[in-house]
């Protein structure tokens, strides 16, 4: 019996991030010398999935608009030097975690908590531990719409928020901008291993929040 | 494998890249589990339902502030 639903047969999802092209560099040189059709056109191309990132981390719009400018800033500074070593996405990903990262440091930590508590427990022979009814609760057939709406929505947008910083970010790069576990682990400037923990750890946790409010219902 | 070797590695079966040894050997524990059906199918639409609410598209109005940020640089 398989369990694969038809959208996750295996073979990775997502985007690669290309490496440096010849136009790329040039692009990069003119945008940094002041052209301004150069500078639109990384601006196409790279403010939406730079906002994306920046609002991921900050949860804040106001923050991530400037985390936005301040990476456009770097670009303009710094593109001109870029050696294409990194593809070109791997380094504006990169500015922009670490400008993100930058933005969120003493801010609302009040909200994050300890993942411990929300990943699941086990008796010693391997088992789940905790009520049956719980442990078999499955509200996925809850139709999208619905729980993209309303209070679900502002209960998924809630745990998100008490994911801690870095966990965040991983999030976003490889559930929203798709980009495999090396490429994240590059951006970060951590190991792939450390990427996938957080990353089923932060799943684990929305998951656990979720079955905790919609697992009354199934 | 034990509920709790069968969770450890469900992020690689839902993103796809378990081998395909690992994906059997997970299959014949969920099969007879009802608790790791439940959490599967629950971390997979999680992960989706994360992903819809994390997804935050840039706001015409700050796109053209940026635009004239960037003009008058």
């Amino acid at each position: 019996m398989s369990f694969w639903t038809p959208s996750t047969r295996p073979g990775i999802r997502g985007c690669r991030l290309r490496t440096l092209s010849t136009d790329d560099r040039s692009l990069l040189a003119r945008a940094a010398a002041g052209d301004t059709s150069a500078l639109d056109a990384v601006m196409t191309q790279y403010s939406g999935p730079i906002y994306r990132l920046a609002y991921g981390i900050t949860r804040s719009a106001p923050d991530a608009e400037e985390v936005v400018q301040d990476v456009f800033l770097q670009i303009i500074n710094k593109g001109a030097g870029f050696e294409g070593r990194a593809a070109l996405g791997t380094w504006i990903y990169r500015i922009a975690t670490n400008l993100s990262l930058n933005k969120r440091r003493g801010k609302r930590r009040e909200l994050e908590t300890s993942l411990d508590e929300l990943l699941p427990t086990y008796l010693d022979d391997g088992h789940r531990a905790g009520d049956r009814a719980f442990l078999v609760a499955d509200w996925s057939s809850t139709p999208e719409r619905e729980l993209l709406s309303g209070e679900s929505r502002r209960l998924i947008e809630a745990a998100i928020d008490r994911l801690p910083e870095h966990y965040r970010a991983v999030l976003v790069l490889r559930d929203v901008e798709g980009l495999s576990n090396e490429e994240v682990a590059q951006i970060v400037g951590d190991t792939v291993s450390a990427v996938k923990t957080r990353l089923h750890r932060a799943r684990m946790a929305l998951r656990e929040q979720l079955t905790r409010h919609l697992g009354r219902r199934a | 494998m034990t509920c709790r070797e069968a969770i450890e590695v469900l992020d690689d079966y839902v993103d796809g890249v378990m081998p395909a040894e690992l994906a059997a050997e997970l299959e014949r524990h969920l099969v007879g589990c009802e608790p790791c059906r439940a959490y599967l199918a629950t971390y997979r639409k999680a992960r989706a339902l994360g992903a819809a609410v994390a997804r935050a598209e840039m706001p015409e109005e700050m796109r053209a502030r940026l635009r004239r940020f960037l003009a008058d640089i």
